[in-house]
């Protein structure tokens, strides 16, 4: 009777395969990325360093290979106004505003792959910043241009060149 | 008459020295960047991004309604800061109020600000004791 209470609510007897309800499993071939882009855009350099220094960690505990780290000069956008609301033209303000860029360049990566990192980069961005994201893909040669064409075309007789 | 030779934007005057004057009140807009950091974190005025005149207006309203919701209480500048669509509102408060009371005004500026921008606002409060010194002009 002990026994019998013991084995009760495990699980011993029961085969169940265990599926992870968010992973899914398909069997169409993955597109392949030569190289996944991304330009992040911000206000502050600081903020910026942090996010390179946390998306390369990423990349690396998830094993994606990276490229390189380039870091764009920034663009400072700059307009003169009138100080004041109605002369003095002499008086004037101005203003600026900095853009930097990080570019993180990764590559050979899978699809999926490629979305379970944006997701995760993603969802941890910071405020104030600005992300773009350009994928290469790799493709197979399509048929029609896997041979050249002079090789497919019927053989022109040489009589026929002669003038 | 000519205009006086010195900018007068977001500068607080020397005066007798009674003035209590907090950090982000004494450094002028030109520390920005340097010693300031920004009050509100959007992606509308960087280069190739759009509504920053939008996100503007939004900030002035924001600042109004809260300055209205807490009267007396708020110590600083409140940040905003937008992740996607969720606009989390950062308020340095005093000890005025009980917390019940507190808890109500956040629970009516939360409900009430997310109705009225259509996307999930969250009020994050910290109290103070006094408003934090770092000058006396």
């Amino acid at each position: 009777s002990l026994m019998g209470a013991r084995l009760a609510g495990s699980h011993v007897d029961t085969q169940e395969p265990k599926t992870n309800p968010l992973v899914s499993i398909s069997d169409e071939p993955e597109t392949l990325y030569k190289r996944l882009s991304i330009l992040v855009k911000g206000h502050d350099k600081a903020v910026l360093d942090s996010y390179e220094y946390f998306a390369v960690l990423a990349a690396k505990e998830l094993g994606i290979s990276v490229e390189k780290v380039d870091k764009p000069p920034k663009t400072i956008e700059r307009f003169t106004l009138l100080k004041s609301v109605h002369i003095y033209k002499k008086h004037r303000v101005q203003y600026e505003m900095r853009t930097h860029y990080m570019c993180l360049e990764l590559k050979y990566l899978t699809s999926s792959t490629a979305a379970v990192y944006l997701e995760y980069v993603q969802r941890n961005l910071p405020e104030g910043v600005a992300m773009e994201v350009k994928k290469t893909k790799i493709e197979k040669i399509p048929e029609h241009i896997r041979k050249p064409v002079w090789d497919t075309l019927p053989k022109v007789e040489e009589a026929e060149v002669k003038s | 008459s000519p205009l006086s030779p010195q900018t007068r934007a977001a500068r607080v005057r020397v005066g007798k020295g009674d003035k209590l004057v907090t950090y982000e009140r004494a450094h002028a807009p030109h520390h920005i960047g340097h010693r300031k950091g920004w009050l509100s974190l959007h992606t509308g005025n960087l280069c190739g991004e759009a509504g920053a005149a939008q996100r503007a207006l939004e900030d002035t309203f924001l600042r109004r309604f809260l300055y209205g919701t807490f009267p007396g209480l708020l110590a600083d500048e409140v940040v905003l800061k937008r992740r996607g669509n969720l606009l989390v509102i950062c308020a340095l408060l005093g000890r005025a109020l009980p917390p019940p009371k507190l808890y109500f005004l956040v629970g009516y500026a939360e409900t009430l600000l997310s109705h009225f921008y259509k996307c999930p606002v969250r009020l994050e409060l910290q109290t103070v004791p006094a408003r934090v010194p770092y000058k006396y002009l």
